[in-house]
């Protein structure tokens, strides 16, 4: 599906005092976040998508993502950094997701059913990527992500997930190598 | 070049190699028609949900405010955050500035109200008492919401009460009503605890994921059994499950000890049916894992205590219940075993 850009004229109509209710300057924070949603959603869907395996959990996560980043848009002050902020919205949303105890028993089942891809001619269980990532932490498995499928830099993924670059660039490695061991 | 460079380049080769065959597979799925209206849905909500805030802020309340009892406390918007004074390794400037932007004013709803069990009020409207006959049930709800870029907070507790209109005698009402009391004291105090904790650490970097919510307990006829799950989910995340239970013959407190008759020794009996049960699920499993046999002995689960958590479920056997790292290491979350009536027949009241 094409990322459409919804045009919202209908929405300019609204109400007079609802019109006056934003300033000029809240109003394009709101835009430049919606339009940053609409661009990248799929992006979003994508690294949920990795983390809980299957559709209606990652639409909600992103759906979740969608509202936090919308209501907290008010409080944006730069907006050069807004796609790097909305990427942290949702990369909290799939954490939060992911460590809550009204979703453990889905992400520890699929945790468990991932870690083993059943080949019938290995002679020991070999492991597939995506469930060799499951079994790293949730900011290892994002740093992999930002940078092998999303082509985010260092510093963006250190941006993104609050951390200095060379936090990033270290567990990068060792997440690397974890990630050999058990591909091996 | 070094040998942890060298390391590292073989590391990005590997990387590469594996990523570029995964990409395709991890870009193929699309979110459906459905999420993305849903999504489109949540921005428009998120749109009014701003303007009702501003319109609120600058001409008061729009909503009008429930009618409850002296002891709801509103507390208003949740103000500035404090910018973090954190080191930062490289590009000050640039990071400061981004700082500044995420941690400005967050003005968000934070509200803490006593709502009526609209489901309880409704079904009386309807002319049934819910729970007709019960002599507790959930009357009112303590609820508290907070929702910023960072910080996440969901309070939905029950308030027990006792139903004046249940067939029971003055005596068991009236200790039912002291128990109820003692156990929304008992949850209240938690409650606020953790909402006080939660609102003094929004200053600070990182996420909060806080939660507290009651569930009502499925439970034989004879007991009511509140239980309160609450949860802090900043850093490794840690959940807590608490079981209040009143007997409803009684009215009194239902303590462990009170199922077992007077001087019966319950706790080697459960202990160890609770061992053998860890042992049997580590030997089904890999993946399972108890603190029994480990190098840490004092880690190592040895017996249950008076105060152990618990609750009779609704196929009247006795459920032990152990928070997140009490019996196991924290990924296992919080556990708990059913005890089969054989174990314990002979000393059960």
């Amino acid at each position: 599906m094409k990322s459409v850009r919804h045009s919202d004229d209908g929405r300019q109509d609204a109400a007079p005092s609802e019109a006056q209710a934003l300033s000029e300057a809240e109003k394009s924070r709101e835009a430049l976040v919606e339009d940053t949603l609409l661009k990248n959603y799929q992006t979003y869907y994508h690294l949920a998508l990795s983390y809980v395996h299957n559709e209606p959990d990652a639409s909600d996560i992103v759906q979740n993502g969608a509202y936090r980043a919308m209501r907290a848009s008010l409080q944006l002050k730069n907006g050069d950094y807004v796609e790097t902020w909305v990427y942290r919205i949702m990369l909290n949303e799939i954490f939060r997701f992911v460590k809550s105890p009204a979703k453990r028993e889905t992400s520890w089942e699929d945790l468990l059913a991932d870690g083993f891809d059943r080949g019938a001619n290995d002679t020991y269980l070999e492991v597939d990527l995506q469930g060799a990532m499951n079994r790293l932490s949730p900011d290892e498995q994002a740093i992999l992500e930002l940078r092998y499928f999303e082509d985010r830099k260092l510093e963006d993924i250190a941006d993104i997930l609050d951390v200095n670059p060379s936090t990033v660039k270290s567990k990068l490695y060792r997440s690397l190598s974890k990630l050999r061991e058990i591909l091996q | 070049m070094s040998k942890q460079d060298k390391r590292n380049l073989e590391w990005e080769r590997f990387a590469a190699e594996r990523f570029g065959d995964e990409k395709k597979a991890y870009e193929a799925p699309q979110m459906s028609d459905e999420g993305y209206a849903k999504m489109k849905a949540a921005i428009e909500r998120a749109k009014q949900e701003n303007r009702a805030q501003r319109e609120a802020e600058t001409h008061g309340p729009s909503v009008p405010e429930t009618p409850i009892d002296v002891e709801s406390k509103t507390l208003g918007k949740v103000e500035t955050l404090k910018s973090s004074t954190k080191k930062r390794a490289k590009n000050p400037t640039k990071r400061s500035a981004w700082k500044r932007a995420s941690l400005a004013v967050a003005a968000v709803f934070a509200l803490l109200i006593l709502l009526p069990n609209t489901s309880a009020t409704v079904a009386h409207a309807m002319g049934t008492v819910p729970g007709l006959g019960k002599l507790v049930s959930v009357i009112t709800f303590r609820d508290y919401s907070y929702h910023d870029a960072y910080d996440s907070a969901e309070v939905h507790v029950g308030e027990i009460g006792v139903n004046e209109n249940a067939k029971a005698d003055k005596q068991v009402k009236q200790n039912a009503k002291q128990s109820a009391q003692e156990i929304n004291a008992e949850v209240q105090k938690l409650t606020d605890q953790y909402v006080k904790e939660f609102q003094a650490n929004l200053a600070d970097e990182g996420y909060q994921d806080m939660l507290v919510k009651s569930e009502n307990v499925l439970t034989t006829d004879n007991y009511f059994t509140l239980k309160l799950i609450a949860y802090e989910g900043a850093g490794s995340g840690s959940e807590f499950d608490r079981y209040y239970t009143i007997d409803l013959r009684t009215g009194k407190r239902l303590k462990l000890q009170d199922l077992f008759r007077d001087g019966a020794d319950y706790i080697a009996p459960v202990s160890k049916e609770i061992k053998r049960q860890m042992k049997a699920q580590m030997a089904a499993d890999p993946d399972v894992m108890y603190w029994l046999d480990s190098d840490v002995s004092a880690w190592n689960f040895k017996a249950i205590d008076a105060d152990t958590e618990f609750y009779v479920n609704a196929k009247g056997c006795l459920v032990i219940s152990f928070d997140e790292g009490k019996v196991a290491p924290m990924y296992m979350g919080v556990v708990t075993f059913e005890i089969p009536d054989r174990v314990i027949d002979g000393i059960r009241k």
